[in-house]
């Protein structure tokens, strides 16, 4: 870039040239006039003197004595240096100051001399040959009776006439030059001046474009340039105002997009991640700063979201699509991809919003399960009812030994019937009145919960020849609703002593790790595969269905007790491995 | 001309990486297939395989053209050398998870095996391997990749210790032996799955120290 001048060398030098020409023309007028005036006073000054010399000569002329003149014009020229001549009417030089008369020809034609020849005053400046230099010449005639008789000149050097005026012109130069200094800084200080205010908006349009937009330029200058600070402050206003606006903008949409619950993502035209929210991060484990100007198929290893980004960037417009993100669990997604536009309507990327449906995808099972389980429930018993009540209508009621075996396997169903009931009532029970809050829950000791459910349990153990022990500190307390946790852990103890061989022990412990009372039910029978381990607490759900069956359970025991220890503001957990028998552990505030 | 080579090399990564995707997702399949006893999930691995075939055959092709166009030099070619030799590994891999959910299918129709190893700490470790390798390669890390190579030694020990058991066992209990060699075959894809990722890793600390690491065990 080329180097530019400050504006204040610009305008000062052109300052300094104004000054110093317009004093020099002056000075050079008032030298001129000057030397006019000094010629002008001096020719006054010689006119006088010849005519006052000519009253001297005037009888001197008459008497013809020209010799006295010639020595007078000797005397007072050198007294007053002044050339003194006086000349006839002929021409013939009678008296002269420097040379001899006699050997200077005829002055006739001198033009002051021949001026005062016809009786005007003649005054010259010209050069002279016989005296080497620039003479000053005033010629007065003298008159006789009406007739010039003769001329007086008086002729002074120009030299000695203006040498007058020398200190004046030295005076003149001197002040000249105090005027031009006077002038040189106070025009440096006008322009400095005309400098500030540009030099404070500079600063301040300095300030602005550093984001400082709250400053305002206060400059007291001229009209123009304090309009200009002020065109600068509305501009500085207003730049805030959007930025302001934008920024909240920025911010507002930044909240949402890290506080929606679905995960979003923006990717350019090369598949790059551009921007992730938190959901996002959270739902594939990766960090937003890693993450970022990435190729979506290396931050987040997915073929179906890579086929998806695919497919939404080829999409001239909105693409939906249900894709399935393997993992621990799987988790399946509800992914819409919206093309993103520049202002000029070109691609630039695409936004892709991923919901989490897993939970509803699971729960719409669980439901659809539940209605199928609950009917095959029912059905069953309800199916042996009617099938062995049409036998006996249809006469096997008359062979009373098999009626009787026939009515006992009814009623045996008909029980099974109102134990399904009556679980299906209890769950809601304890659903409702959770909701309703009506639960009650006191401070009661752990342990007596515990020794009711041994009490209760214990006569199905020792028919199958289970040892049931338990284990609990007295002090242990919780806030618990004694019947409902009875009934948890007793189903729990049920269950251990159903799927135990007999010869083996169950026990049932409670204590307070981590801030948690644990109760746990500990068995060593055959255990759970690990695919039931998620499923086992819907309803009705069975991980052996002929066996279960077989075992009388109502497959919703352990529905129970999930909602229990929900109620109790708890959860129920279960640790199993195939072969090795299975741990229940009811959790519960302490 | 260089600026294009980048280009069809970055193009060769994200393809690789997209294989990776595929045969770790498949693997995943795999072996929840077997913990679930899913045949529906078995099929699918078994039924996705042509499509992991396909695309390393065209990985393949991509390298060699790359090779004979524009004929790189320095890490370029190292980065391209080690590409088509991961494409092979994975591609085994991809095999290996069919042959595991072959065996998930057979498993499937035997109900209420019991598992008598402790199977799936394998199976999580192999598939942490291969994941972690894939992050090796997606990031250039040398350091992971050193530690896959450490891993190995894990999963072999595992196995070893897998075939001790099913020998006891089926001295113990010989009538129910069909479902353990089922069990034993897939420890034993599982242990070559780990050895195709161990052969990732290599190629990773090739493509980034251009040392050649294999046979050599543990970090230098």
């Amino acid at each position: 870039m080329r180097q530019r001048r400050r504006l204040l060398w610009q305008l000062y030098p052109s300052y300094l040239l104004i000054i110093t020409l317009s004093l020099a023309a002056m000075g050079w007028y008032a030298r001129d006039a000057a030397r006019q005036l000094a010629l002008d006073n001096s020719a006054r000054a010689l006119q006088a003197e010849a005519i006052l010399f000519r009253q001297l000569i005037t009888d001197k002329l008459a008497s013809q004595t020209f010799h006295e003149i010639d020595t007078l014009c000797k005397q007072i020229g050198a007294s007053i240096s002044t050339r003194v001549t006086v000349v006839l009417a002929s021409g013939q030089v009678v008296g002269d100051s420097e040379f001899d008369p006699a050997r200077l020809e005829t002055f006739a034609l001198r033009p002051e001399v021949k001026e005062a020849l016809q009786a005007r005053v003649g005054v010259v400046q010209r050069y002279s040959f016989s005296m080497n230099a620039d003479l000053l010449f005033v010629a007065v005639p003298v008159e006789q009776r009406g007739t010039v008789i003769a001329a007086v000149r008086m002729g002074k050097r120009v030299e000695d006439v203006i040498q007058a005026p020398g200190s004046l012109a030295l005076a003149m130069v001197l002040g000249t030059l105090v005027i031009i200094i006077l002038a040189a800084g106070l025009s440096f200080f006008v322009a400095h001046l005309l400098n500030k205010p540009l030099a404070e908006l500079k600063g301040g349009a300095e300030r602005y474009a550093r984001g400082d937009l709250k400053y305002r330029l206060r400059v007291d200058a001229s009209e123009e340039i304090a309009a200009l600070a002020e065109a600068m402050n509305t501009m500085a206003a207003q730049l805030h105002e959007r930025v302001q606006t934008v920024t909240n903008q920025r911010n507002e949409l930044e909240a949402v997009l890290s506080d929606m619950v679905e995960a979003v993502l923006v990717l350019d035209n090369e598949e790059r991640l551009i921007r992730i929210n938190r959901a996002a991060e959270e739902l594939f484990g990766i960090q937003g700063e890693q993450a970022h100007g990435r190729p979506v198929g290396e931050a987040i290893r997915t073929s179906e979201l890579k086929r998806f980004v695919n497919k939404a960037l080829a999409a001239p417009d909105h693409v939906e699509a249900e894709i399935v993100v393997l993992g621990a669990p799987d988790r399946h997604l509800q992914a819409h991809g919206t093309p993103l536009n520049d202002s000029g309507g070109n691609r630039i990327g695409v936004l892709v919003v991923l919901n989490d449906v897993t939970r509803m995808k699971n729960l719409e099972k669980i439901r659809r399960d539940f209605v199928a389980n609950v009917s095959h429930e029912l059905r069953t018993p309800i199916t042996s009812i009617q099938g062995f009540l049409e036998t006996l209508k249809e006469g096997a009621i008359h062979d009373p030994e098999n009626a009787e075996r026939f009515l006992d396997i009814i009623i045996k169903h008909t029980n099974r019937l109102s134990m399904i009931i009556e679980d299906l009532l209890s769950l809601s029970r304890i659903e409702q009145e959770r909701e309703k809050g009506e639960i009650a829950l006191k401070e009661s000791p752990v342990k007596d919960v515990l020794l009711a459910v041994v009490r209760t349990c214990g006569r199905k153990a020792s028919e199958k020849e289970i040892t049931l022990s338990y284990a609990c500190s007295d002090e242990l307390k919780a806030k618990i609703n004694s019947t409902l946790l009875e009934q948890a852990v007793a189903n729990l103890v049920d269950n251990a002593i159903k799927f135990s061989d007999s010869g083996e022990a169950v026990i049932l412990e409670a204590d307070l790790v981590d801030g948690d009372i644990q109760i746990r039910v500990v068995d060593h029978g055959c255990g759970i595969a690990r695919e039931h381990l998620d499923r086992i607490f819907e309803r009705f759900y069975r991980v052996d269905k002929s066996r279960s069956s077989k075992e009388g359970g109502t497959g919703l025991g352990l529905a129970i007790v999930k909602h229990i220890a929900s109620a109790h503001g708890g959860r129920v957990s279960v640790q199993s491995s195939h072969g090795e028998g299975s741990t229940f552990t009811i959790h519960l505030p302490a | 001309m260089r600026m294009r080579l980048q280009r069809d090399i970055d193009r060769l990564k994200s393809r690789i990486i997209e294989l990776g995707t595929l045969v770790e997702e498949r693997l995943r399949m795999a072996v929840k297939a077997i913990e679930c006893r899913d045949t529906g999930l078995a099929d699918q691995v078994i039924e996705g395989d042509i499509e992991i075939d396909h695309q390393e055959v065209d990985i393949e092709e991509d390298g060699l053209k790359i090779l004979a166009l524009h004929q790189p030099v320095a890490d370029q070619l190292r980065y391209i050398i080690a590409i088509i030799k991961m494409n092979n590994d994975l591609e085994r891999i991809g095999d290996l998870a069919v042959n595991v959910a072959e065996r998930a299918k057979m498993i499937g129709e035997e109900a209420g095996v019991q598992m008598p190893f402790d199977f799936f700490t394998m199976c999580q470790k192999v598939q942490g391997m291969l994941q972690k390798s894939l992050d090796a390669l997606v990031n250039m890390n040398a350091d992971l990749a050193y530690d896959i190579c450490a891993e190995d030694d894990d999963v072999d020990m595992m196995k070893n210790i897998m075939q001790k058991q099913f020998m006891e066992k089926a001295r113990r209990d010989p009538e129910r032996l069909e479902p353990l060699v089922h069990l034993l075959i897939v420890s034993r894809h599982l242990e070559r799955i780990a050895d195709h990722t161990t052969n990732i890793a290599e190629d990773v600390i090739y493509m980034v120290t251009g040392q050649i690491h294999r046979h050599k065990g543990a970090r230098p």
